[in-house]
């Protein structure tokens, strides 16, 4: 990945440095000062793979209806967005939700529900406590086919546990067995199926044959920018980028961020 | 795994760097560096055992797909165990190999659909880098002459081990939880597991007696949950009448 240049370039200097060596104590001042470097960079890769577990983890409670065990997945002032059912604060609110739209804990006989987690992203911020990852899901149950993308934040906590702090989880497509060539859900939404969010979706839109970008935590891996969305991008597309009817959509119903307002607020 | 892969070349690298930079410095300074290499060896060391690990389970997915039951089979220890739904267990990889002739022929023929999609792995390797567990999720398509298309899914709950110095597939066990016609789907189709061969019997039963969907069974967790450390055992399972399951 993206540390083995700079890698190799750290340990050739560590040989250099080693081959002059003129002053002992500097170099073990130095040595060790190296020897941090290397320990951050073994840890990052450590804490990339921890993270991929949680979430790969969390996909196996998903399946199986494993609810508590999923919560605990969660720090305690985490949020939970899926769809466009709006934002749940909180661990216990993360419980209640998916007891609530998905039944009590437990697998359930003729039940399949599987949210099979691939093409994991993850990185970790400089100072190692927080880490993000973009991944996906397809969903293959009863009710058909589904594709979740994920943008999610993860925490370290004192203890040392990674956690998810933030999951964000728009969908991409959803539709029954017949297929998306005949028939696909448009989204989620506030009040389509108990409980009520705590905050309304982050962002409006519409899932395929309209479709939505969610915000890549990471540049572009060759050209190392940043994948800066335009406002415009951002929401939903309610036709192609590029057409007219896409560009008039953004300017129906949208605030200045370019993102469309939730009509339905939370319930009591 | 991205991670494992960057790691691969640094270990011994890194050692050798500093092992050079060590020896122009104190004694007591030097045995402290010293521990701290050693120490991060061991770390790197777990990443590549996990990266190989991945590699080994992904190569056999590549294998199986295809009906490259030779190579397959090669990729087992050799007491190695093949258990796959309710087919019971193939102990060695001569028998693993015979075993597996019960998919198809070798090379598979024309009109075999055998993809068996590898993803999900959760890896662990054990502390002193011998032995591993790999979680792993199944998306299976099967295709056979003259028979409707087949979806399938399942869980792989395998055990890996360093034979001779290379990392091996100990135990494969793959938990199939549910397969459906292609046309009808999980609505309306749940299609039965293949029980025990007649023509080429296991050397050992099924480890886990269980039934495929309709029934609602959770193959058991080899890891432990990853933040409250507790082991995934006694999970609430819907009971199945039939297997005796409460």
């Amino acid at each position: 990945m993206m540390t083995r240049k700079p890698l190799f370039a750290a340990l050739l200097a560590a040989s250099t440095l080693a081959a002059a060596a003129p002053v002992a104590a500097q170099d073990a001042g130095t040595a060790a000062a190296r020897l941090d470097e290397l320990d951050a960079r073994i840890t990052r890769l450590e804490d990339m793979n921890q993270i991929e577990r949680v979430q790969r983890t969390y996909g196996y409670f998903v399946d199986k209806s494993q609810w508590t065990q999923l919560s605990e997945l969660f720090a305690d002032d985490a949020t939970l967005e899926i769809g466009g059912k709006g934002i749940f604060v909180g661990k216990a609110r993360v419980l209640e939700y998916m007891q609530k739209a998905f039944g009590p804990d437990g697998t359930k006989a003729g039940s399949l529900a599987n949210h099979m987690q691939f093409q994991t992203i993850p990185d970790v911020s400089p100072d190692g406590k927080t880490g993000w990852m973009r991944a996906r899901a397809f969903v293959m149950s009863n009710g058909g086919w589904g594709l979740p993308l994920y943008e999610n934040e993860y925490k370290k906590g004192a203890d040392g546990k990674w956690r998810i702090s933030r999951l964000t989880g728009p969908f991409t497509m959803y539709t029954s067995w017949e297929g998306w060539g005949k028939w696909a859900m448009n989204n989620t939404w506030p009040d389509k199926f108990p409980p009520p969010p705590d905050l309304p979706p982050s962002t409006v839109y519409l899932t395929y044959p309209a479709y939505y970008i969610i915000p890549y935590h990471y540049p572009n891996p060759v050209t190392g920018k940043a994948m800066v969305p335009d406002t415009g991008q951002v929401g939903a597309y309610a036709a192609p980028p590029g057409t007219k009817a896409q560009i008039d959509s953004l300017k129906v119903g949208r605030l200045v961020d370019g993102t469309q307002p939730i009509a339905e607020p939370p319930k009591d | 795994m991205q991670a494992g892969k960057t790691m691969l070349k640094l270990g011994c690298a890194a050692a050798i760097g500093l092992s050079v930079l060590l020896s122009a410095v104190p004694a007591t300074a030097a045995d402290s560096l010293q521990a701290r290499v050693a120490a991060y060896r061991e770390r790197v060391a777990r990443l590549e055992d996990q990266d190989a690990i991945e590699t080994l389970q992904a190569t056999y997915g590549y294998y199986f797909d295809k009906g490259l039951w030779d190579q397959a089979a090669s990729l087992f220890t050799r007491n190695g165990e093949f258990e796959y739904g309710q087919r019971g267990v193939y102990v060695t990889p001569a028998h693993i190999q015979r075993a597996m002739l019960l998919f198809g022929p070798q090379g598979l023929d024309r009109g075999y659909l055998n993809n068996h999609m590898l993803l999900q792995n959760v890896i662990i390797v054990a502390p002193d880098g011998k032995t591993a567990t790999g979680r792993w999720q199944g998306m299976v398509m099967l295709s056979k002459p003259g028979a409707n298309g087949v979806w399938g899914v399942g869980v792989y709950e395998n055990t890996y081990a360093k034979e001779d110095g290379v990392w091996k597939i100990s135990k494969l066990h793959f938990y199939v939880t549910g397969m459906t016609d292609y046309d009808q789907g999980w609505a309306k189709s749940f299609l039965p597991m293949d029980g025990q061969s007649a023509l080429f019997p296991p050397d050992k039963p099924p480890t886990e007696v269980y039934r495929s969907l309709p029934a609602a069974y959770l193959p058991p967790f080899s890891f432990k949950h990853p933040v409250t450390g507790k082991p995934l055992t006694g999970l609430p399972l819907a009971g199945d009448d039939v297997v005796g399951r409460k």
